[in-house]
């Protein structure tokens, strides 16, 4: 199995053969994005490989620098601003700030600049109906204009469309008629048949933007690495690090604009799975920040929307990440009333801390890791870079405070800890968690050096190491099973004489899946709902198996009330249950990597003493392990230090670390349980 | 000088467009005309394309658009 992850810098290219995981990177090339990925591939060999799971930030990355193709937007007349109003959310830290302005405005920066965004004459009411019929003469006017312009796509998203398709559909053919069919066209009730006009607006316009960027490219991908010899299914990962075919990511291609950190989620839920734990903190700790996320009951905790930048969201299931400026880049600075802080400003790769000796002087939280012993200077990253523990030094004692220099690199790295534990904590009771049954999974260059530091802020059971703790992210993506969703709008009261209707749409929705998957699944059905009078929604409300009948009615308002008292804390039995959005997903199960049991038995020896400065009162005494001599059942009490290619695990004193049957670590308080 | 405006004799108020030469880069139309605009920006001069409305330059106009503020207005007649 092979997985690829085309970063801005980087393309990560990770291959599973027989249980053995091989890792290989390419430097990504934004003129050829393809290219590298096949480079990448080959280099790892390709034949005889069954998958090949493909993610990439390159949508995200298009959108976010604006470097995007020529598109239009079409809209009712009168509504072509809907893209700059959003749902006119402004950031927390901007509520009292006049001079704020949305960069999704035209006074900024528009996706769609405000003379491409069009209005067309026609209107439908909420029911269905027409008002306006749709004006063809007008309508073709709008589009002579757009085809002076020469644009290369257009989307299309009329009021009221998500109850009928009728004007969409027949503005698409005029379309194809004045501008041509090699013009790439996006109409909202297919993209997006989701009430709510705004986020279905920028969905079907982020939808032209993903055609224009990925199509050509996906054909290139397919057909080198077809001629590099691969025979097998090439899959590519959506916002929830979900697969589906390339041919499938293709029709809506809004669900690949961005896709790589869900993929650690997805490879903590299968190590859960393997290891029997279905509550998981998901903490990737890299060089710039820490991405946290939780999987509840063994499953990631997903979103209906997918947040692009600020207030630009789209109806994609994406997976809930947080995200934290701390990690071993985090820079350590003074602020003005003399407090240490560390990050959000990282040193970042170029020119990383200090201690990487490529011009950085500012010291950050790995300079701090290798003054106090916990970094072998002469085994970073596998032995790939040298770290010069003087450069450490003198970045360090540039730092502008009456602090001592032990101080000041001790509480560097207990502020970075600190700071990733706060977020954790915040994380998990945000979705109303008790951090007491959680077990935390570690994972990231940077993650098994400071979390096991982090345990007694964060109260989680445990800490586990996954084995390949450095390359777990890129693992998810073969960790995971094809899905094909499809959602639908319909305001509809949860009466026992609505059941038709709500079968009705579920059964439609099953149909489509079924046939664009050509194969069966597993089914999962859902629906946001609200209480009568409300204008927000309860996600993701678990629908029964079998058919929705007017018995099932009551068992849907009662699962209803019970996800919104999770939820919100409260229940309202009294009041009537309004269906809003209902959701269908078809899981096909694929080929995903194992994490294949080791044989037990033996003792942990340890390759030799270090001395650990700066964790507590005094210099401190530690054995050093080397990860792969390690066999499972080994005990290691704290402190010591565990040693792996691209990662290094700190076991603090009052802890104890035991290696599981599949080699991961587990890190526990030493008395745990008492 | 007076402090209060003369009351419109038009029947429409509505912002002089002075065409000027060249075309629109966006739609290559020859219809080019300079105007001031308020947007959610405040005041700007624009020279917008007549057949697209694409805005071929933008440039911060006064803060209060046409009105001069009493301050402004004796400076500028004592020769300020």
């Amino acid at each position: 199995m092979l997985g690829v992850d085309v970063g801005g810098t980087f393309t990560d290219v990770v291959s599973v053969r027989d249980g053995r995981v091989e890792v290989t990177k390419v430097p990504s090339d934004p003129a050829d994005p393809a290219a590298p990925v096949v480079e990448g591939a080959r280099r790892l060999g390709l034949e005889g490989q069954p998958v090949f799971n493909h993610a990439s930030t390159m949508g995200l990355n298009a959108v976010i620098t604006r470097t995007l193709p020529k598109v239009a937007f079409l809209t009712t007349e009168g509504h072509r601003d809907i893209l700059d109003r959003g749902r006119i959310w402004r950031p927390p830290v901007r509520q009292s700030d006049p001079s704020w302005r949305r960069s999704f405005g035209d006074a900024a920066r528009p996706l769609v600049p405000r003379y491409l965004r069009r209005g067309v004459c026609e209107r439908l009411l909420a029911d269905g109906s027409v008002h306006l019929p749709l004006d063809e003469e007008q309508a073709r006017r709008q589009l002579a204009v757009l085809k002076r312009c020469a644009v290369e796509g257009v989307a299309i998203c009329l009021l009221n469309a998500y109850v009928d398709a009728a004007h969409e559909r027949r503005l698409r053919e005029l379309t194809h008629e004045v501008l041509g069919d090699e013009v790439a066209v996006s109409i909202s009730s297919e993209t997006s048949p989701l009430a709510k006009e705004y986020a279905r607006a920028s969905t079907t316009v982020i939808d032209v933007f993903m055609k224009l960027i990925f199509t050509g490219y996906a054909h290139r991908l397919a057909e080198g690495l077809g001629e590099a010899g691969f025979a097998g299914e090439l899959n590519f990962a959506d916002c929830a690090a979900t697969l589906l075919p390339w041919s499938e990511a293709l029709e809506k291609p809004f669900r690949i604009v961005h896709a790589g950190p869900a993929a650690g989620t997805m490879s903590s839920a299968r190590l859960g799975e393997a290891l029997g734990e279905r509550n998981l903190v998901c903490c990737d700790v890299g060089g710039t920040s820490t991405d946290v996320s939780l999987v509840v009951d063994g499953q990631p905790f997903v979103d209906n929307t997918f947040e692009l930048e600020h207030d630009l969201i789209i109806n994609a299931l994406s997976t809930e990440i947080s995200s934290v400026g701390a990690g071993g880049g985090s820079i350590v600075s003074i602020s003005s009333s003399g407090d240490v802080l560390v990050g959000p400003a990282s040193a970042g790769s170029d020119p990383g801390p200090a201690c990487y000796g490529r011009g950085g002087t500012q010291p950050t939280v790995t300079d701090a890791a290798l003054l106090m012993g916990i970094l072998d200077p002469e085994a970073f990253a596998a032995g790939a870079l040298r770290l010069d523990e003087e450069l450490a030094r003198r970045a360090f004692e540039s730092l502008e405070t009456p602090l001592g220099f032990e101080q000041r690199v001790g509480f560097a790295f207990r502020i970075a800890v600190a700071n990733i534990a706060e977020e954790v904590t915040n994380v998990v009771l945000r979705r109303g968690g008790d951090p007491r049954d959680f077990t935390l999974i570690a994972y990231g260059a940077a993650g098994p050096m400071l979390l096991p530091a982090a345990l007694d802020l964060l109260h989680v059971g445990r800490v586990v190491i996954p084995p390949h703790p450095g390359n777990f992210s890129a693992l998810g993506l073969l960790s995971t099973d094809l899905v094909y969703y499809d959602s639908r709008s319909a305001y509809v009261p949860l009466f026992p004489e609505s059941a038709p209707q709500i079968a009705a749409v579920f059964e439609e929705m099953e149909r489509g899946l079924r046939a664009r998957a050509g194969q069966d699944g597993e089914v999962r059905r859902s629906f946001d709902g609200r209480l009568f009078g409300q204008s927000w929604e309860t996600p993701f409300v678990q629908v029964p198996d079998g058919p929705i009948t007017a018995e099932t009615i009551p068992e849907l308002v009662e699962r209803f009330h019970q996800a919104y008292e999770r939820r919100y804390g409260n229940r309202f039995p009294y009041v009537p249950v309004q269906g809003v959005s209902y959701r269908v997903e078809l899981r096909v199960p694929s080929e995903k990597v194992e994490f294949a049991p080791l044989e037990a038995g033996g003792e942990a020896t340890p390759t030799r003493t270090i001395e650990l400065r700066r964790l507590g009162s005094g210099p401190l005494e530690a054995a050093e392990y080397d990860r792969d001599s390690l066999p499972p059942g080994a005990r290691i009490a704290g402190p010591a230090v565990i040693r792996e290619g691209l990662a290094t695990t700190l076991i603090v004193p009052g802890q104890t670390a035991e290696v599981g049957r599949l080699g991961e670590l587990l890190i526990e308080r030493e008395n745990a349980g008492v | 000088m007076t402090h209060t405006f003369q009351r419109p004799t038009e029947r429409y108020l509505s912002v002089e467009r002075r065409p000027v030469d060249g075309a629109c880069p966006e739609c290559g139309a020859e219809e080019l005309a300079e105007y001031r605009v308020l947007s959610d920006g405040g005041w700007f001069d624009v020279r917008k394309c007549q057949a697209c409305l694409c805005s071929v330059s933008r440039e911060p106009a006064p803060p209060f658009g046409s009105y001069v503020p009493l301050g402004l207005q004796i400076a500028k007649d004592a020769g300020g």
